[in-house]
């Protein structure tokens, strides 16, 4: 009877991690990374991509192709892009090992590249700081604290006396704040202690995230958490709950937390962002916009849209993986939903007085974005 | 002479049917009760990707009304609409121990059953068998999770992942996907039991049952799905509540 009573059910098959896989094939391949998205990309409910209509086309595809053969193996760069091309995960990218280890897949860089928006990155700090801060300003670099192998550059100061400026390259500056002396942390050091002890006139601060490609997700409350006195709900995320495609927890809220002793800033705070200002450093421009006393404002263009956090895909049972050590899949770990119950992933934050960049004007009248900013200080 | 050959098969079947409704007339009785007890459910499906994962079963409980129409001294059919939770959870472990969700679900089915009696007068012994259809009718989910966006800045080190970060208490509704919830469930039920008749008005029973579903929780909408089934291991008793119960003789 247990016999014919289970024979009702369709068979429970074995669920392999992507990095199970061993890669004797593409088909091992492509079944690593099928499975691997399936189970553990956060975007299928918002996402248009019709994934099993990818595995009707490129399964076969894959199959014919012979990973002893280099062009093969470069042949499916091309098959890897076609397939993830709409992806909306902005964070997401494709890397590859030998022979292909120069190649790489990254959909919103393809759709940015595509819709003629793309312009090379430039940082603007230094530049401001030539020409629009007061001098002297304070400057650093923090060459120890590496992120990802790169070094932290900043630069603080005022701009006629009273406004307070900060710039910077990406965000891992509590890292460079506690740890041993640096110049990134000198600069951190002129910055919380203006915002401890502002001068009389105090009108306001600017942020310049621009070109910033984000970084420590622990910078939010070390930044954010310096303008305000209370916690401060931005949003929710949410993960993987399951390995369906719409498995999902319930939605927990993002909350910055303030720094010990921070005072709330009651005087315009604008966060300088281009289509270069990434991730963490999109979190910094929606968390001050959101700033509890409506004093926080976003100057400049609509964000790169790669705001769901990452960690390790142990950790919350989903995002990023290796699939049968071919390629690694970087991708988002949960799914962020601003206050505003907006989903701005693969859109971008846009920005609230939009400034677009353009570099003959910049070269000829000078940075119109900051100079934006400046026309919102009382 | 074929016809002759053929006589001896229809005169069977035919006294087969007069013997059945003879007995239906002799003995036919109503009964109908309630009953109540609790469950243990299991979400039979896998997820052997996940790291430190497991689902776990739950206790629930579950009150229904049978009712039983007997149509001889050993066999009944049954219907018995009934409110029952099937519960499971899902727990991590090592690292991520404290990480959990509990899902409580509520479905409202009825069994169709085959209701088969043997034993003495008074203390019987019978076995259920049939099926079930029932309707998902609430969810609700709470647990605790790491919440990656409300960093404890005091917490950077530890062996658990609240020592590294704030966890988040939930306890809420769960939201249907029309996407992926399917709502309706179907699947065999059989049982096992003890009854005891008080007087000729008045039963009362004792069951072990065994619900075992075969339509997936999912709707079928994603290649390489894992289905997710119900099964589910309950204790009742109850009382019945004979009518009609003068027996008639032809």
């Amino acid at each position: 009877m247990f016999a014919f009573f289970s024979s009702c059910r369709k068979d429970i098959q074995n669920v392999e991690t992507p990095e199970s896989y061993i890669g004797g094939s593409f088909n091992e391949v492509f079944d690593a990374f099928w499975d691997g998205m399936n189970n553990n990309y956060v975007f299928w409910d918002i996402d248009t991509t019709n994934w099993d209509n990818m595995y009707k086309i490129y399964k076969p595809l894959f199959a014919k192709l012979d990973i002893t053969k280099t062009d093969d193996v470069q042949k499916s760069v091309q098959y890897f892009r076609a397939m993830t091309d709409g992806l909306v995960d902005s964070h997401y990218n494709l890397s590859f090992g030998s022979p292909i280890s120069d190649s790489s897949v990254s959909p919103s860089y393809d759709r940015k590249l595509k819709a003629g928006i793309l312009r090379p990155n430039y940082v603007f700090y230094q530049y401001d700081a030539n020409y629009y801060l007061d001098s002297p300003y304070v400057s650093g670099i923090d060459s120890v604290n590496l992120l990802d192998g790169s070094a932290t550059e900043a630069i603080a100061g005022t701009i006629g006396g009273n406004i307070l400026y900060l710039g910077f390259n990406q965000f891992n500056l509590k890292n460079s704040y506690t740890g041993a002396d640096n110049g990134v942390k000198t600069v951190m050091q002129f910055f919380l202690n203006y915002l401890s002890n502002p001068p009389s006139g105090f009108k306001g601060v600017i942020i310049d995230v621009r070109g910033n490609g984000g970084g420590d997700i622990s910078d939010l409350n070390f930044l954010v958490g310096n303008l305000i006195n209370n916690k401060l709900t931005i949003g929710h995320t949410r993960y993987k709950s399951g390995n369906g495609r719409l498995d999902y927890t319930p939605w927990a809220p993002a909350i910055v937390t303030p720094q010990t002793g921070a005072k709330a800033v009651t005087v315009p705070v604008v966060v300088l962002t281009d289509i270069w200002t990434t991730s963490m450093a999109e979190l910094t421009a929606m968390a001050v916009h959101a700033l509890p006393n409506g004093n926080g404002h976003t100057v400049g263009e609509t964000t790169w849209g790669a705001t769901g956090p990452l960690t390790n895909n142990e950790i919350l049972n989903g995002g990023q993986f290796t699939a049968a050590n071919f390629l690694f899949a970087y991708t988002s770990s949960s799914m962020f939903k601003y206050i505003d119950g907006n989903i701005y992933e693969g859109k971008g934050f846009p920005p609230d007085d939009y400034v677009p960049f353009n570099l003959n004007d910049f070269q000829t009248y000078g940075d119109k974005q900051l100079e934006k900013a400046l026309t919102l200080m009382p | 002479m074929k016809i002759y050959n053929r006589f001896p098969v229809f005169f069977a079947a035919i006294t087969f049917f007069c013997s059945i409704c003879f007995a239906q007339t002799s003995i036919a009785q109503l009964s109908i009760g309630v009953e109540g007890g609790y469950n243990k459910n299991y979400l039979v499906t896998n997820n052997a990707n996940r790291s430190f994962t497991n689902y776990m079963p739950m206790n629930g409980f579950n009150i229904g009304i049978p009712i039983q129409y007997q149509i001889a001294d050993w066999f009944a059919v049954e219907a018995d609409p009934v409110y029952i939770e099937k519960n499971y959870s899902q727990q991590r472990s090592a690292f991520f121990v404290g990480v959990y969700q509990e899902n409580k679900n509520s479905y409202v089915q009825l069994p169709l059953m085959g209701h088969f009696m043997f034993g003495g007068k008074k203390l019987k012994g019978f076995l259920n068998t049939g099926v079930y259809g029932g309707y998902w009718l609430t969810g609700n989910v709470n647990g605790v999770m790491p919440n990656i966006l409300d960093i404890n800045d005091s917490k950077n080190s530890g062996t658990t992942i609240y020592d590294y970060e704030n966890s988040y208490s939930y306890n809420e509704k769960y939201t249907f996907d029309k996407r992926k919830d399917n709502r309706i469930e179907a699947g065999w039920i059989g049982g096992l039991g003890l009854s005891y008749e008080i007087n000729d008005r008045y039963q009362v029973f004792t069951e072990g049952r065994l619900l075992y579903s075969f339509t997936d929780q999912q709707k079928k909408y994603m290649v390489d799905q894992i289905p997710r089934y119900n099964t589910t291991y309950g204790l009742n008793a109850g009382i019945l509540i004979h009518f009609n119960n003068a027996k008639t003789n032809y």
